[in-house]
This record gives structure tokens, C-alpha cells and sequence, in this order.
């Protein structure tokens, strides 16, 4: 994947860093601009500043800022469906219920994957959605939301 | 140093009656259960089963409780090996070697290298605990915040340069994590960061961010591939490979030693414990190896210096507990819960006065270990069997394994949500090279650094020379020092002298 196309991401992730790192250190200032607030929180987020300078500062000089470069696994955009159908399942729970939301999840990432033996893959999303999420509720000491099974 | 005495009276406390026995087996195996599944805690199976241990004599509960204890230590490396999820902090340089190991049909290996560690590590730790209780008893008292604050900042730069070509990239992620993880409430009662939202005023919940980072981030890494393992023949489970595994463990004794020592003095630290000494004894054994760049590519001295260094632990957490009464984390907080249900205070006057109960907990661990090394040979080859599956099987039932222990471990929705923003934390942190476990570290380590540093503060008024007045201090800063510059000083001094002589 060595390319000299132009790739902004690397750019992106270091302005966020220092972005966060920046609010983090104004909200913990208006918070309180007390030292024993600030001991830890002011110099640390300095030195991550500095460092995204710097580290902004090598790639500049060497050309590499916005030259992508060989990296591990496959392109983010790839695995952009698998990430979208996790958070949907997370941010489905309060309202499917762990047991319901659980048994779409693992069903809907099969097929997503390719899986086309219809019985193994409701089979296994109901026996596996249900049987984890039964096992929880009953371990966990708090209620937890459910659909169709005792919560 | 040994009272032979209390030696005798410990070993009868043990043998006169089978019934303290009986609990052991049952305790690893629960220990084993709940430290393999991700998101179910040790201290959390420790706190399930704390009432039964009203039913039990003190000595019989603590048995129960360590066997537990004992358990999940080596059964939270069996997901790091097999699916890249420490099931605790404590296994969290497992995963480092222990799933590249796995990946190349080395799995076997991998869990027998890991459980043979784990045993000798008990093993080790609890002869040390038996020599050393009273005087480590006095040791750790001497420990201080600003000794504390220096053990963090040193775990925290030989993190954050694991990776040596990314320094810079590893020293970002490892300090905005030490940031996040001071989120929240701090010690005067001031929440910063929490954007107003009132769940996260005690701080982002760190196992949960932890499993995002490590676990669901990795998956998504594997989303398109078959099988952990791409090889069908690598894929099998052999008696006899877990058996090599063994061999291989024993073949670094030197790797075994070292993460024994570092496990049982950083392990009796309280608040630091296993959750570092895991990490620094892999670092140590990483940057004292002739060829420090095969870790984190499956080499197994690293699953060595890990298992060794967190099983430990055990006993250096439980020399705290019993010597002072302080837990060193949550599992030995819920024995200090035990202690207390039995009307029974640890601290100098318990060590001196039940110096017999003392020994037949430490006699009653050399037990422990052989039937760990049984019962893991027995639960090895049932676990393993998680790489014949394929992943669009398992990336998803681990997901939503994830995500009903965070919901486990928050008893809310901010468990799973703090999972989804971590995964993708984590994805694109894994993709554009910044160090993982440098962030999730930080993020452990947050809040701690941060208490040390202001007790400093507060024991000194602000006055920096109370840093000279503290020798493990200017020890561990100096020894911080050597891990980062050493090796460069070391070159510089042998290229002055080679161009001397020539």
C-alpha cells in the first residue's frame, strides 16, 4: 500500500489529539485554575501539544504530512459496514432489548460475512443471542432491558 | 525471618481437617470460568461468591478466595492468547505475544507457555511471600505517593516506547490516555471533562474503554478473514503442543525469575499491582533481549514475562493485605471484605499474631498451584477449541460478549457505549500506528498518577527538593533514565572508544 497519494487521516488524527488535549486543558482551567487541579493535567498536556508540534514539524520537513504510508490491515473504508452494524447494535439495546437487539446483531454481521446456510445462521444468532443474554441477566445483580426474555 | 514455630501450627491448621480443601477445586474452577470470559472480572466472581464464605471458617474462605484468585489469573491470559482480550488488566502484555503466537498456529504453545508461567509465578510468589512477609511488611510502608507517581511515569515511557520506530506516535497515545483517565472528579471534588454528562464524573470506565480498544478494535482489524488461524492444519488442538509450550517456558528461567520479582515488589504496591507489573516485566525482558524487535511477533519469552510477573502479584498484593490491611485491587478489596465479615483486621498486629493463619494460606497456595496446573491442563484443550471457529462466527459473539460485560461492569448503558467509542478509537489508532496498549495504560493510570502527584504536592508544599530527600524516588527516576538513554549512552560510549582505538 506504499502510494504517494495524498492521505489526510494521519493529519486528521493529529489535529484531534491536540484538539482534545487543548479543550481537556481549557475545561480543566475553567474548571478551576487552582494548581492542585492543574499539576498533572497543565504540563502533561503541554508535552502532548509539543509532541504533536514536533511530530508535525519531522513530517513536514521530510515531505511525509500528507503522503500515505504502509500501514497494517486492510483500508479503513473496508471495515466501515462492520463498524456501522456495531454501533447500531450498541445504540439499539435500550430500545430492542439486550436478547432482541443481540440475536439481529449476530445475524446481520453473518449475512453481512457471507454466511448463506440459512438454518446454522438463525439457529445460531437465536441459541447464541438468547443464551448469552439470559446468562447475563441472570449473573449480572441489575435488571437488564429485555424484549422477549425475563430481564 | 521464619517463625517455625507458627510454620507447625499453620501446616495443622491445613491437615487436621479435609473440609479447608474442599473448596479449592471448586474456586479455581469458577477462578478459571469467569477470568476466561471476557468482561467478567476476577473480583467480580470473588464478590458473587463473597456470601458463601459466611458459611466457611476464616482460613476455608481464604482458600476459596485465592483459589479464585489463583484461577482467574491464568484464565484471563487464555482470551488474551486465543482472541486478543486480556480478560483483565493483568493480561494485558499476554496478548502482546500470546496472540501473534496464536495466529501462526502457535496457540497450543502459546497457553501451555502460559500456564506453566502462571504456576511457577504463583509458585515463586508465594515462596517469596513466605520468606519475605515481614520484612516486606516494612518495605512497603516506606513507599510513598512520590515513589508511586515514579513507578507510573516509568511504566508509562517503557510503554509508550515499545514501539521503538513510533516513539513519538507511542508517547502521544500513552500520555492523552494518562489525560482521559483523569476525567472526571478529581481528589478536591472538581470534575473536569465530563461535558456536563453525570456519568462520567467518576471518569471514564476503563475496563470497558479497554475492551473497545483492545478487543472490538482488533475484531474489526479481522473482519474480513476466515479463520483466526488461516492454516486448517495449525488450526488443531494437540495435548502435545501444549506440552512443548511447557518446555519453552522452562527453557527462559532467567525471563521467569525476573518478571517473579517484579510481580511481588510492584504487586505489593497498592493500587499498581498486577495491572503494571505485567507490563513492565515484558518491557524489562523486551529491552534486555539481544533481538528486542521478534516481541510483540510471537515470541514467547514475552508470554513468560507477562504470566510470571502477574501471578506474582497474588502474593505481593496479598503481603499488603495481610501486613497492612490495604488492598492493592480489586480482588484482594473483596478478601479485605472477607477479613472484615470474619471480624478479623489485617495489619502488622494480624501478621504477629495469627502468624499461623498467615502460613497456612501461603502452605495452602504451593497446593493451589499443582491443581492449576491440572485442572488448566483438563479446561486448556475445551477453550482452545475457540480458533476452529470462524470469524464471522466469532467476531460477533465476542462483540456481544464485550458488551454485556461492560453492561456487567457499569450496570448502565455507559459499559457498551464506552466499548463502541474506544473500538473506534482504537481502529483508527491501530491504523495510523499509534501504540494501543500505550493509550489503554495511560488510561489505567490516569487517575493514580495524578493522586500520587498531588499527595506529593501536598506532603512537600510544593517544595521540589523533598524529590532528593526520597532515594527510591531518585531510584526508580534514575532507572527510568537508564531504560530510555542506556542503550544510546551505552553505543555512544563503545562507538568514543572503538574510535579511539582505531
Amino acid at each position: 500500500m506504499t502510494a504517494n497519494k495524498r492521505d489526510y487521516g494521519d493529519l486528521l488524527v493529529l489535529m484531534a489529539l491536540a484538539g482534545f488535549t487543548l479543550w481537556y486543558l481549557l475545561d480543566a482551567i475553567r474548571v478551576s485554575s487552582a494548581i492542585q487541579n492543574l499539576l498533572l493535567i497543565l504540563p502533561l498536556s503541554l508535552v502532548v501539544l509539543a509532541i504533536v508540534a514536533l511530530e508535525m514539524g519531522m513530517r513536514l520537513k521530510k515531505g511525509t504530512l500528507l503522503v500515505r504510508e504502509e500501514r497494517e490491515g486492510e483500508p479503513l473504508h473496508r471495515t466501515l459496514p462492520v463498524v456501522g452494524l456495531f454501533a447500531a447494535y450498541v445504540l439499539s439495546l435500550e430500545t430492542l432489548g439486550f436478547d432482541v437487539a443481540t440475536v439481529l446483531f449476530i445475524a446481520a454481521f453473518l449475512v453481512l460475512k457471507g454466511e448463506r446456510h440459512w438454518p446454522l445462521l438463525g439457529g445460531y444468532s437465536l441459541a447464541f443471542g438468547f443464551g448469552v443474554a439470559f446468562f447475563f441477566a441472570q449473573m449480572l445483580p441489575y435488571p437488564m432491558h429485555m424484549l422477549i426474555l425475563p430481564g | 525471618m521464619i517463625d517455625f514455630v507458627a510454620v507447625e501450627q499453620g501446616l495443622a491448621l491445613l491437615f487436621t481437617s479435609f473440609s479447608p480443601w474442599m473448596v479449592v477445586v471448586p474456586g479455581i474452577v469458577i477462578g478459571l470460568i469467569f477470568g476466561a470470559t471476557p468482561g467478567l472480572q476476577i473480583s467480580m466472581a470473588m464478590a458473587i461468591f463473597l456470601p458463601m464464605t459466611l458459611y466457611m471458617d476464616f482460613v476455608q474462605a481464604m482458600l476459596f478466595l485465592t483459589a479464585i484468585f489463583t484461577g482467574g489469573s491464568f484464565g484471563s491470559g487464555i482470551p488474551a492468547i486465543l482472541m486478543n482480550i486480556p480478560g483483565t488488566s493483568s493480561a494485558i502484555a499476554t496478548a502482546f505475544d500470546g496472540y501473534p503466537m496464536a495466529r501462526q498456529g502457535k496457540h497450543n504453545q502459546a497457553l501451555g507457555v502460559a500456564l506453566v508461567s502462571s504456576v511457577l509465578g504463583t509458585l515463586m510468589g508465594y515462596v517469596i511471600l513466605f520468606v519475605m512477609i515481614q520484612p516486606l511488611s516494612l518495605m512497603v510502608l516506606k513507599l510513598g505517593p512520590a515513589e508511586m507517581f515514579a513507578v507510573i511515569l516509568w511504566g508509562m515511557t517503557l510503554i509508550a516506547s515499545l514501539k521503538g520506530e513510533q516513539v513519538l506516535k507511542g508517547l502521544m497515545a500513552g500520555f492523552v490516555g494518562l489525560l482521559i483517565g483523569t476525567i472526571g472528579f478529581n481528589e478536591l471534588g472538581m470534575a473536569r471533562g465530563t461535558m456536563g454528562q453525570t456519568y462520567l464524573l467518576d471518569g471514564v470506565p476503563v475496563i470497558p474503554a479497554m475492551m473497545g480498544m483492545f478487543a472490538a478494535s482488533e475484531l474489526f482489524k479481522l473482519a474480513n478473514k476466515g479463520f483466526i488461524v488461516e492454516s486448517k492444519a495449525s488450526r488443531k488442538v494437540k495435548l502435545g503442543e501444549i506440552f512443548q509450550g511447557f518446555k519453552l517456558a522452562v527453557r527462559y528461567p532467567w525471563v521467569m525469575i525476573r518478571g517473579g520479582l517484579i510481580g511481588v515488589f510492584v504487586g505489593a504496591v497498592p493500587g499498581v499491582g498486577s495491572s503494571v507489573s505485567n507490563l513492565l516485566s515484558y518491557v524489562e525482558t523486551q529491552r534486555r533481549d539481544e533481538d528486542p524487535a521478534s516481541f510483540g511477533k510471537g515470541n514467547p519469552k514475552g508470554v513468560v514475562a507477562s504470566e510470571s510477573a502477574n501471578s506474582t502479584s497474588e502474593a505481593g498484593s496479598m503481603a499488603t493485605l495481610l501486613a497492612l490491611g490495604i488492598p492493592g485491587g480489586g480482588a484482594t478489596a473483596v478478601m479485605l471484605a472477607a477479613f472484615a465479615m470474619h471480624n478479623i483486621t489485617g495489619g502488622p498486629q494480624f501478621i504477629r499474631q495469627q502468624t499461623d493463619v498467615v502460613y497456612a494460606i501461603i502452605f495452602a497456595n504451593f497446593a493451589q498451584v499443582f491443581l492449576l496446573l491440572v485442572i488448566g491442563l483438563l479446561f486448556i484443550p475445551l477453550l482452545a477449541n475457540i480458533i476452529k471457529v470462524p470469524m464471522r462466527y466469532l467476531i460477533p459473539s465476542v462483540l456481544v460478549l464485550a458488551v454485556m460485560g461492560s453492561f456487567g461492569l457499569t450496570g448502565n448503558m455507559t459499559g457498551p457505549v464506552t466499548v463502541l467509542v474506544f473500538a473506534v478509537v482504537g481502529w483508527i489508532f491501530r491504523h495510523y500506528g499509534y501504540s494501543v496498549p500505550a493509550a489503554v495504560i495511560g488510561m489505567l493510570l490516569g487517575a493514580m498518577a495524578e493522586k500520587s502527584l498531588l499527595h506529593s504536592y501536598q506532603i512537600s508544599g510544593g517544595d521540589l527538593a523533598y524529590v532528593l530527600e526520597r532515594p527510591v524516588t531518585l531510584l526508580i527516576l534514575a532507572l527510568l533514565l537508564v531504560s530510555l538513554f542506556g542503550k544510546r549512552l551505552l553505543g555512544l560510549v563503545r562507538g568514543r572508544k572503538t574510535a579511539a582505538g582505531a
